[in-house]
């Protein structure tokens, strides 16, 4: 980080907070301070949607993740869509009809009141867990990358949020996030730009597209179905069609953004600008990450991104060994990567498909060398299983890009830490004042007393998600399993929704304790069996339906259990 | 605390559509390029 580095960082985040408390001024109701009074426009909502769901971790991993794994982690977006038209046509109507603040305000509505405070806890526990993570996860990579103190990053990103979120409500969080997301897409087109200008002046842009190809980093679409395969065109078009049904239709991170809508109309518009700009956005990020690795094919890039790691490996002695099979195994990459390049010129397409064979085992060679390399980090002390998908973006971006752009990068991934971590504490203290306190602690108190109250629960989230990042390095590895525990919540709070939509007849009791018995399938999946996550969110829904329904119609007491006498629809 | 309209079905034929037409662009993109 140069001088000029630090002036562009420190002027894109003065610039997007003071914008957000600007556009907050008269946040003084508890209305206007958690729905903004109903009168943001689609657009604003639509860049606060997409902004809540880009973390910095979408910019830092999903670039790594296609330089080792190819492109095709965008099969995961195919759902989206497909979730967008079924949320706009079902629950965002029926919110703005029955007038909720919250998602699980309307449960209580259709079910009763323990089917609501158990979904509200359940988001709470969820959501609550990623909330640490939001800031812990690029604090720890800022701090490894330039050599940042990590407690320091955390608290300095914690606080500013914790700020323009306490004092604004949720319209700084939503203009703020209206900037951030200018600031992100500028970023990205800048990364993408410089990329391809720093390629060698003998490779071509048309012919990184053709090398990243050939290296199987363009596989947008596999047709191929495996259960335990993440990313595939089933998990994508199916699994994940149940994942967004589950975020952006019973999150209240999500579903509070277009809660603050004008109209139907408005909150509609934000949902299906996302429906059609988050693939192509999603492929742009990892075009990125396949454009660096095509960079990396003719500048040798560290055996490790992580360079602490690195270091601590080159103390050991099968060290040199190793360093020498890497310089042999990048040096015979590269030269097949210019043959390749020169054979796809000539057209010999026999020459051709020769090159490419000898061209993918080189890379195979390095990508060796390398996961022998993280074996070994993990034999002298370090973490086992490592893996430094999550440096390499960093790792480049701070040692080829020029000065003013590595601020503007970092600016990014300050912006989208913020923008995400802004919307989770808005929404769990949102939650934690109207579904519980004014709920079950304090009712018929004053308009003031529950904006104080929100204020509060906001300060004390914000400070929570802070304490948990600070203590996030103490948790080790289990700091990653948090992450994807974060996913097991929403098939339950799905398959309720789900319930409450399609079956009028089903209860409060039966829905309830179809919660409990999804929340345990999926569980069991998670324990028991090697499933990708994407099907958790169906596994758990498809669990809740059916044992609603059993109850329902098997159980005569089941039947009559506090059954639906106010669909609100 | 004080309480606070082509056709839509046009428009979630198009957003379809688009899923459509992106995944077979996507599809010849990674079939050109492998």
């Amino acid at each position: 980080m140069r001088p000029i580095d630090w002036i562009v960082l420190f002027a894109s985040l003065v610039s997007i907070v003071s914008y957000g408390l600007f556009r907050s001024r008269g946040s003084n109701t508890v209305d206007r301070y958690l729905l903004a009074g109903k009168s943001m426009p689609w657009y604003a909502m639509a860049l606060s949607i997409m902004a809540t769901q880009a973390s910095a971790i979408t910019f830092i991993s999903t670039t790594g993740q296609s330089y080792t794994d190819g492109m095709r982690f965008v099969q995961a977006y195919f759902g989206l869509p497909i979730a967008m038209v079924v949320i706009c046509a079902t629950v965002v109507p029926i919110f703005h009809r029955t007038r909720v603040y919250t998602a699980y305000e309307y449960l209580e509505k259709r079910f009763d009141s323990k089917t609501r405070t158990l979904a509200s806890v359940i988001f709470l526990c969820q959501r609550g867990l990623s909330a640490g993570l939001t800031i812990y996860a690029p604090a720890i990579v800022l701090s490894i990358i330039l050599g940042w103190p990590e407690r320091l990053t955390t608290f300095f990103m914690g606080a500013v949020v914790v700020s323009y979120t306490v004092l604004g409500g949720i319209k700084a969080v939503t203009w703020s996030d209206v900037q951030q997301m200018c600031v992100i897409f500028l970023g990205l087109i800048v990364a993408l730009v410089t990329v391809i200008v720093l390629l060698p002046g003998n490779v071509s842009f048309s012919d990184a597209v053709y090398l990243a190809g050939a290296a199987g980093r363009l596989n947008a679409v596999t047709t191929h179905f495996d259960w335990n395969d993440r990313f595939n065109l089933w998990s994508g078009l199916i699994g994940s069609t149940f994942l967004f049904l589950s975020y952006f239709g019973c999150d209240q991170s999500q579903v509070q953004r277009y809660l603050t809508g004008r109209s139907v109309t408005e909150s509609r518009l934000s949902l299906l600008f996302n429906a059609v700009a988050k693939i192509p956005m999603q492929f742009f990020i990892l075009f990125i990450g396949a454009m660096v690795f095509v960079f990396y094919l003719f500048i040798q890039p560290p055996m490790l991104f992580q360079h602490a790691e690195l270091s601590r490996i080159e103390s050991a002695a099968a060290y040199p060994a190793l360093a020498e099979e890497y310089q042999r195994a990048f040096d015979a990459r590269r030269e097949s990567a210019l043959a390749l390049a020169a054979a796809h010129h000539q057209g010999d397409s026999a020459a051709e498909r020769s090159r490419v064979q000898e061209y993918r085992a080189a890379d195979r060679r390095v990508d060796d060398v390398r996961a022998r390399a993280s074996v070994l980090v993990g034999q002298t002390g370090g973490e086992k299983g490592f893996r430094d998908t999550n440096y390499i973006f960093l790792s480049f971006v701070t040692r080829y890009l020029p000065a003013g752009l590595v601020g503007l990068v970092i600016a990014v991934i300050f912006a989208a830490t913020m923008s995400a971590s802004s919307g989770e504490i808005n929404s769990l203290a949102t939650v934690s004042v109207v579904d519980l306190y004014k709920r079950h602690f304090r009712r018929g108190q004053s308009d003031h007393h529950y904006l104080m109250a929100s204020r509060w629960a906001t300060l004390f989230w914000g400070v929570y998600a802070v304490a948990f990042a600070g203590w996030g390095k103490k948790l080790g590895s289990l700091i990653v399993a948090v992450n994807v525990v974060g996913s097991l919540f929403y098939g339950s709070l799905l398959g309720c929704f789900v319930v409450a939509l399609g079956f009028r007849r089903v209860g409060g009791t039966a829905v309830f304790w179809g919660m409990l018995a999804g929340e345990a399938a999926v569980f069991w999946a998670f324990f028991g069996t090697g499933m990708s996550y994407l099907w958790y969110n169906a596994l758990g829904c498809g669990v809740v339906v059916a044992t609603a329904l059993a109850i329902t119609y098997l159980s005569p007491a089941g039947a009559s259990a506090t059954p639906a006498s106010r669909p609100a629809q | 605390m004080p309480q606070p309209e082509g056709t839509w079905r046009r428009v979630y034929a198009g957003v379809l559509l688009y899923l459509v037409a992106v995944i077979v662009l996507f599809y010849f993109f990674t079939r050109a390029y492998r």
